[in-house]
């Protein structure tokens, strides 16, 4: 990881760490675990490697190296290798970490609850969750993609994770969309709702659910997946950084400028939290205060990258 | 706030037109001798009497006798369950059905009431009380059918008052009082000679009378003398009234009917439902209350009810006339999830039309229009009850206009814009001649005008409409009316449709649009269709049908016989677009076009061309053939899109707006054409328009709220309202903080 991505990823994580009560210090890194089940038919095979493709170049310039990232694809993604990469995290993963996690094909349900089904036994939602709670990140972002993965909502919950499904129960067993569309909002310039370059799990989430409600509406067919999103602030998971702002992020020359864009943000965080308490004028100025402040610093980054030859927004 | 109504099926509301129970001879089927004292009190309004009597024929060891002393106490369920005991011990006998079917008619069950006709003639099938009880279902549903089984029946029996009265209540409801007057003044005498109480009758007359122009007849006077509380009378009166759109005269009688029979449940709920439809929801709801409390059986009162219900989810926003002291001249009810999108699209359109309509036929509106859209078609469907008719769109009752709003439809399955256009029409030709008009001439002006208002509106002619020309079976002039109330077959009311706005057009362009004036007026003197035409044009019907005929005729051009050459062409182009062979289906779709170039429905060769054009490199062939369809009112949202993309693209963006502006009447739904729209506006330098667009943008409660936000603001900075622009910019920033052109929108502002 370059020293300013890990600095970018600190001040979230010092965000995070905060609000759910561990120290901030130390640096802290993403770990991103992606795993690619059976397809059955050529044409969802197909379609679920080109998901995983789209979802690991977009964290590899996320994660900034490569020892963060496991994906296991083919006959790779079987129940026991699923397991020893959980146990490989659980090992290396500090508790100021966060831990991403994407499981991309089929799933089913039945009495005995979630499976994701993979070459050989299928691993279960019980099984996830054990897997899972041993590894210590403070943050945790586990995503099924996969038909009946509502029905490991239950099973998976926790304080410190965000479950993200594609189905709202186990009943919706139909092969599910919701997959191609998240992976499309890694890249997606519509999928960075508030325009800071990057796509974080909430907007990835929103943006596919839009996108799966268009996708029936315009088939005109009932839909048969309602993608389910639980678990809190899901917007600190920075899944992707689209164009410019991958760049910036390896350019020295506009560190510090980019630090304080960053800490601008948290205060407009902050701010908005705060909004019910204040009057709308009293807010609109606060508010107003702080983006001039960003406007400045956003005039001196576009004058830093027109000096060094870089893109002016 | 539900209060608990059972759902009926909305499929029940039309049979509001069902006659209420009156004439009891035979040829509603046998009934036990013990009823026939019981009756006797009952018809001469002695409801004491008559109750001890027909509780005296509960002893009677027959369930038969039983139940209909049940029904005539009121106790619906025991004497649905006396029937179905009667019939386990006389399974073979016919009239046992029918007698059991009106008791389901009776509770507003006629699909089930049709049944039990059936199975009386599956057990016989010359049973003349089932042929007339099936006649009787039909005929509750205004199908032609009904007409023909209630005349099969008298011959098989003369001797009988029910069929001369059931036929004279259809040429009642078809306004063909001569008719009428004939078969009622039968079905009295018969009535009479066979000692049977002549109260249904009186009924019939009295409305005859009523629509003669006689409202307090001497025929209320006998049926009153009859019976005092014989409330029905006027019920009666009030059925022809609704039918005939005099919404206002039918509550006048409604209200005489409840006071003369306070126990008259379905007048009752008549009555809230007219009242509903005078914008008067509150007394509305009290007697529906009355009638459901009476009468929990009525699909009419308790889907009417549960729609009261839904009202706190729906704005109603007043809407003044131009200038500082202007009256209120139209009240909008929108769902409030979807008022302030559409809100100002029907403001705008509701004003147009009320200018044009004002101007076009003289008349001032005395009353504020009410205009209602309904995202849910179950609720419109509620609102429309007791319209004859097929595939309703909108419906007008007087000054209260109700419709289906564009979310309660496919995207391209329905155009709102020509719609609402089409009722507030009505209102005009409805309220200028006191609602006189007969129907034709009301929905012809409406087509008329849709046609009119823009070339892309109004419906486009269906291959139905064009056969029917073909094979000369459009109706004469005189008679179009029966094409509205009691259609021959499924397509003649959309036939009758289009040919009533084709005659007023005719009428427009042959003698000048003043002519169509004149015809009002004459309708609003209560001059018959026939004469009117004859005073107004000087031509009489006959001629004028003559003349109509070769005018269609010359209209419809090509597709006049082209329609098998279509079909024929239409197929082999499909076939060759499904191979991907787009050169080869370039040639049968130019023939297919050629062959009815009206046609822009599913499968429209318009669409097809354009599709082969862009596919071989020729984007303006393209262009041209999805105009010719956009001007033919070709409505496919996803294909108009196509269009003014590729308008844009071209950088024909005064055309692009054209389309993306008509889209809006046709699918507002969609946020990517109100932010083309508003960047095409605001690149034209129409900030207000922009401003309206991108307002809609917000009101679709976009994902990208930031740039809605953004955009809304940029539209403020031209119009020069700073202060709105700074609150819009600043509500993208809030969301979106890094925003560039958002950051640099703001320093602009605060410069």
């Amino acid at each position: 990881m370059t020293g300013l991505a890990k600095r970018r990823t600190l001040l979230v994580a010092c965000a995070l760490a905060l609000w759910v009560g561990l120290p901030c210090g130390a640096p802290a890194a993403t770990h991103f675990l992606l795993v690619e089940g059976l397809g059955g038919e050529r044409r969802y095979s197909e379609s679920f490697r080109e998901q995983i493709s789209g979802m690991l170049a977009a964290v590899r310039r996320t994660a900034g190296e490569e020892a963060l990232i496991t994906v296991l694809a083919g006959t790779d993604a079987t129940a026991g290798r699923i397991e020893s990469a959980f146990g490989a995290l659980a090992g290396r993963v500090s508790p100021g970490d966060a831990l991403a996690v994407f499981l991309v094909g089929h799933g089913s349900h039945d009495g005995g609850g979630y499976k994701f089904n993979i070459p050989g036994p299928d691993v279960t939602g019980a099984q996830l969750k054990l897997w899972l709670d041993a590894v210590p990140a403070a943050r945790q972002l586990v995503v099924s993609t996969t038909s009946s993965s509502g029905g490991a909502l239950d099973t998976l919950k926790g304080a410190r994770r965000v479950v993200i499904t594609a189905t709202k129960n186990g009943r919706e067993k139909n092969a599910t969309v919701f997959g191609e569309y998240f992976a499309e909002a890694f890249a997606a310039t519509e999928a960075d709702t508030n325009k800071n370059e990057s796509i974080s799990a909430l907007e990835a989430f929103q943006y596919a659910e839009s996108k799966v409600k268009a996708h029936y509406a315009d088939h005109q067919r009932l839909a048969t997946e309602h993608p389910q999103l639980q678990g809190e602030r899901a917007e600190s998971f920075m899944l992707a950084r689209l164009g410019e702002a991958a760049a910036l992020a390896e350019d020295p020359s506009t560190r510090e400028l980019l630090d304080r864009r960053e800490s601008l943000e948290l205060k407009i965080a902050d701010l908005t939290a705060r909004k019910d308490e204040l009057s709308q004028s009293e807010f609109l100025q606060e508010l107003e205060a702080l983006l001039l402040e960003m406007a400045e610093i956003q005039r001196q980054i576009a004058g830093e990258q027109a000096g060094s030859g870089g893109e002016r927004q | 706030m539900l209060r608990g109504w059972r759902w009926v099926a909305a499929g029940l509301v039309l049979a509001a037109g069902s006659p209420a129970l009156g004439q009891r001879g035979d040829g509603r089927g046998v009934r036990h001798s013990a009823l026939v004292p019981c009756d006797e009190l009952h018809d001469r309004g002695k409801a004491v009497e008559s109750a001890a009597c027909y509780r005296g024929v509960l002893q009677v060891d027959d369930p038969a006798a039983q139940a209909e002393a049940y029904w005539m106490l009121g106790d619906l369920k025991a004497a649905n369950d006396r029937f179905r005991e009667a019939i386990k011990l006389e399974p073979e006998d016919p009239d046992l059905r029918v007698r059991w079917g009106y008791l389901y008619i009776d509770t507003h069950q006629q699909v089930e009431a049709g049944d039990l006709f059936q199975e009386a003639l599956a057990l016989d099938e010359d049973h003349m009380p089932a042929q007339l009880g099936m006649a009787t279902v039909l005929a509750s549903r205004f199908e032609g059918k009904a007409v023909e089984l209630a005349q099969e029946a008298l011959k098989r029996k003369p001797e009988q008052a029910e069929g001369y009265l059931l036929l004279g209540r259809m040429a009642l409801e078809e306004g063909d009082l001569a008719a009428a007057r004939e078969r009622l003044e039968k079905g009295l005498e018969q009535a009479l000679n066979l000692g049977l109480a002549p109260l249904e009758a009186y009924a019939l007359l009295a409305s005859l009378e009523m629509l003669e122009g006689e409202r307090d007849n001497r025929w209320v006077d006998k049926a009153l003398a009859y019976n005092p509380r014989y409330g029905r009378v006027y019920a009666e009166q009030a059925h022809f009234y609704v039918i005939t759109r005099r919404y206002r005269e039918a509550t006048e009688r409604l209200r005489k009917a409840v006071a003369v029979a306070p126990s008259l449940w379905q007048a009752h709920a008549e009555l809230g439902v007219n009242l509903m439809r005078e914008g008067l929801d509150e007394e509305g709801r009290r007697h529906l209350e009355i009638a459901y409390e009476g009468d929990p059986y009525s699909a009419k009162t308790v889907n009417t009810l549960r729609l009261l219900d839904t009202y706190d989810q729906f704005d109603t926003i007043e809407d003044r006339g131009p200038g500082a002291d202007a009256a209120v001249r139209a009240v909008f009810r929108l769902d409030k999830d979807e008022s302030q999108l559409l809100l100002p699209y029907v403001r705008e359109l509701t004003s147009r039309a009320i200018d044009e309509f004002t101007r076009k036929y003289g008349f001032e509106l005395k009353s504020p229009v009410r205009v209602e859209f309904y995202p849910n078609h179950d609720d419109f469907a509620v609102r429309t009850m007791a319209m004859p008719g097929i595939g309703l769109l909108g419906v007008t009752f007087g000054y209260v206009v109700a419709m289906d709003s564009p979310s309660g439809r496919e995207p391209g399955g329905f155009h709102w814009g020509t719609t609402l256009w089409h009722e507030l029409a009505h209102v005009f030709t409805l309220e200028s001649t006191d609602h006189l008009i007969p129907r034709w001439y009301s929905e012809g002006i409406s087509m008329y005008e849709e046609w009119m208002a823009d070339v892309r509106w109004g419906e486009p002619v269906g291959p139905e409409y064009v056969e029917a020309v073909r094979k000369r079976e459009l109706l004469p002039i005189a008679k179009l009316d029966r094409g509205f109330i009691r259609p021959k077959h499924a397509g003649q009311v959309a036939i009758s449709y289009m040919q009533a706005g084709f005659v007023c057009k005719f009428i427009a362009q042959r003698w000048g649009e003043g002519k169509l004036v004149e015809l009002l007026r004459g309708f609003a003197a209560k001059v018959p269709t026939g004469a009117n035409i004859e005073a107004v044009l000087d031509l009489s019907p006959e001629d004028f049908d003559e003349q109509f005929g070769d005018y269609m005729r010359d209209a419809l051009g090509p597709a006049l016989d082209g329609l098998p050459r279509w079909r024929r062409n239409l197929k082999a182009a499909l076939e060759r677009a499904r191979e991907g062979e787009w050169d080869e289906a370039v040639e049968p779709a130019q023939a297919a076009k050629a062959a009815y170039p009206q046609h822009v429905g599913s499968g429209s060769a318009y669409v097809l061309l354009a599709n082969a054009h862009d596919k071989a490199g020729n984007r303006e062939a393209a262009v041209a053939e999805l105009q010719e369809y956009e001007r033919r009112g070709g409505r496919q949202p996803e294909t108009l899109k196509k269009l003014a993309g590729w308008l844009e693209e071209a950088g024909r963006d005064a055309e692009a707006v054209y389309t993306y502006d008509g889209l809006i009447y046709n699918w507002p739904q969609d946020e990517e054409l109100h932010a083309r729209l508003g960047d095409l506006h605001l690149e034209a330098g129409r900030a207000d328009l922009a401003r309206r667009e991108f307002k809609a943008v917000l009101a679709l409660d976009p994902l990208d709220r930031a740039t809605a936000e953004y955009n809304l603001a940029r539209a403020y900075v031209k119009i020069g309202d700073l202060s709105s622009a700074r609150l819009h910019v600043l509500q993208a920033l809030e969301r979106a903080p890094t925003f560039g052109p958002a950051l640099r929108l703001l320093l602009q502002v605060k410069q």
